[in-house]
């Protein structure tokens, strides 16, 4: 009797919700084959179980042990395409999600992996970063500065040493895309590092991971070693080190200069700029740092060209984003969709509405420095240009709905607490000006508020915005502010009189 | 310094210069000595910064920044409870307060017979399982405050 050959996520999160004890519980008997993938990012379905069938996957979700007997007769399965959450995206940089096996190096370039850098091995530095400039593609850590600019500077830059580094620091509450493209699918990010590393003539590589991604570092360390094995990290015959370094908890390190300073063993504190890390950046060599999902998503635009990539999305928002929608939703998971529909029509089509018993308060894009949005605001499309109009930011795409529970001004506080513990301390109006605000709020807290209390805060969010040195302290005021733009009840309810 | 501390240090600083032409940082060695020893004891700073060449201070305020560099022994369990956003959408909180009220700690503390560590933290990127526990390495989703003290039970 040939076993029965199952799919289970390894994913940290699919393993976190049980996939990891199902995996455990049947590794012992014979009649299974266990093939542990990375994760569909339908989170809300896990743990989820898929088998083989003639026309693809067929899927069992929210599986417990006792549902095996059924799955094994092949009983009650859904056809993966079938499944809404997923027919309704359009998978780029996650087409191989919850398909291969994140280090079956031949199985990623069996489904169209490496061909980005075989495509750059036969082009000049020029032509890669020119083909970037015809995609349009945006850094997509949050700053969404164009990626062929930054290439260029850098390969202009003359120096004996230049350095790329992907910033895996993937701090912003809510997400987690590059978490999930560390761990299913490490190749695509090594692959997007070495097409940039052979367009600006770097001579090392870094990646820089948070400390609370155990899973994602130790994928990476056994893909860096099999694409060495397969003479993949080499640039003309020279071989190109790629090193992973471990973050230590701190937030800011996210921010590209102060991540600089932390690989070179630092407190992670800001640096000015100018200068950029693209002339002046690792060991004052010229840098290219971008977010994992920036790198992840350059193979396909090498391979497919950057006409594809400028084919999808909006007029200044080109191809596909990745939103991590989260909080009190009926089905929290990763969406990869063109840039371009409605916060109400993600929210709608991939949250699917509201989890049992919650009611639609306020929606929070792009992590704990995101404006809130309310019910009424949520027309919005989902692209740079509508966000930096409204004095919002996608950031990373993370996007977290909180419901009637959530008290506002105990919000407001969390958001100003957090600036206040995590601030680097270099510039006085993010250091002194986010624990003055937590202590503002603590005074509405306390029934000690007024609207003289409120304008004092206002006032206070404005200086932050306009004279910090960083997004740190100039973005931390955004989810405050408009917490008391759009519930001034909740901060007037607290007031003395 | 304990003898016993000290040996361990120096056996970390012995790894490190073996690995010799590789640039050590002092994030590098801090952390190489909280891995070890499971937390950066303040008296190895001048023996740490001497092997680097730079001053105790500069140590210091390395050790002092990073959040997940300790100055003090943690307990054998570190109990991780997320307040990230959607983890607080999800009631994190709660679970926090349920964690504390079992162990009798409270956040950022360690409990009297050294057992588990409270530490809140900020995002551990789970949030499509949320609301997250992190016990050790050991990641949990959709915990629910009911569930806590079975979930600490596994952890001795």
């Amino acid at each position: 009797m040939t076993a029965v050959r199952l799919y289970l996520s390894n994913d940290t999160s699919s393993r976190a919700a049980g996939a990891h004890q199902l995996a455990e519980a049947w590794s012992v008997r014979s009649d299974l084959q266990l093939v542990r993938t990375s994760a569909r990012g339908a989170f809300f379905l896990e743990p989820i179980v898929e088998r083989d069938a003639p026309e693809g996957r067929v899927v069992w979700f929210n599986v417990t042990p006792e549902a095996l007997p059924a799955i094994i007769e092949g009983q009650g399965g859904t056809p993966v395409q079938d499944i809404p959450f997923l027919a309704r995206q359009t998978r780029q940089t996650f087409s191989n999600f919850g398909v291969t096996e994140p280090l079956a190096l031949d199985e990623y370039q069996s489904r169209g992996g490496m061909k980005g850098l075989e495509a750059a091995v036969g082009m000049t530095p020029e032509a890669i970063i020119q083909e970037l400039k015809v995609s349009q593609l945006r850094g997509r850590g949050g700053a969404a500065f164009p990626v062929w600019n930054k290439w260029e500077v850098a390969r202009q830059t003359a120096s004996a040493e230049k350095f790329v580094v992907a910033n895996a620091d993937e701090g912003d509450a809510g997400t987690y895309c590059d978490r999930m493209l560390m761990e299913g699918d490490p190749f695509r990010l090594i692959e997007g590092m070495m097409i940039c590393a052979r367009a600006i003539g770097a001579t090392g590589g870094y990646i820089y991971c948070r400390q609370e991604y155990p899973a994602a570092a130790r994928t990476l360390a056994h893909a860096i070693q099999k694409a060495k094995e397969a003479e993949l990290l080499e640039i003309d015959g020279e071989d190109f080190e790629l090193t992973i370094v471990r973050g230590a908890g701190s937030y800011v390190c996210g921010e590209e200069t102060a991540l600089l300073e932390s690989i070179e063993g630092r407190r992670g504190v800001v640096r000015a700029k100018p200068p950029y890390p693209a002339i002046t950046g690792l060991y004052g060599r010229p840098t290219i740092v971008s977010n994992v999902l920036t790198f992840a998503t350059i193979p396909q635009i090498l391979a497919r060209g950057g006409a594809w990539h400028a084919s999808m999305g909006t007029e200044r928002s080109r191809g596909t984003i990745v939103l991590q929608i989260g909080g009190r939703v009926k089905q929290p998971g990763l969406a990869e969709v063109p840039f371009g529909l409605t916060l109400r029509e993600a929210l709608d089509r991939f949250g699917g509405g509201m989890a049992l018993g919650a009611h639609f308060k306020a929606v929070q894009v792009g992590g704990p420095l995101g404006s809130l949005f309310p019910e009424s605001k949520l027309d919005i499309p989902i692209c740079y240009d509508a966000f930096a109009e409204a004095g919002a930011i996608l950031g990373h795409g993370g996007i977290v709905v909180y419901d009637q529970e959530t008290d506002m001004v105990d919000l407001a506080r969390h958001f100003m607490a957090f600036t206040a513990d995590e601030s680097c301390g270099k510039c006085t109006p993010c250091r002194i000006g986010s624990v003055r605000g937590r202590e503002i709020l603590e005074r509405i807290q306390a029934g000690e508020g007024s609207a003289e209390v409120v304008d004092l805060l206002k006032d206070l969010g404005e200086t932050m915005k306009a004279t910090s040195l960083c997004a740190l302290g100039g973005r931390a005021p955004y989810p405050v502010l408009t917490a008391i733009e759009h519930f001034p009840g909740e901060f007037e309810r607290r007031f003395t009189h | 310094m304990e003898p016993s501390i000290a040996y361990r240090v120096e056996q970390v600083l012995e790894r490190v210069s073996a690995h010799a032409g590789t640039r050590v940082s002092i994030l590098d060695l801090l952390q190489k000595v909280e891995t070890a020893i499971g937390y950066v004891p303040l008296e190895s700073l001048p023996r740490l910064a001497q092997s680097l060449g730079v001053s105790d201070a500069q140590v210091a305020g390395v050790l002092s920044y990073y959040p997940d560099l300790h100055m003090r022994p943690p307990g054998r369990h570190v109990v991780r409870v997320c307040l990230g956003e959607a983890c607080l959408a999800n009631h994190g909180n709660r679970v926090l307060r349920a964690v504390c009220k079992r162990l009798q700690a409270a956040a950022g503390e360690t409990t009297n017979d050294e057992r588990c560590t409270v530490e809140p933290v900020y995002c551990v990127g789970n949030c499509g399982v949320s609301p997250s526990v992190v016990i050790d390495e050991d990641f949990y989703g959709r915990v629910t405050p009911e569930q806590v003290p079975a979930l600490l039970e596994r952890y001795r």
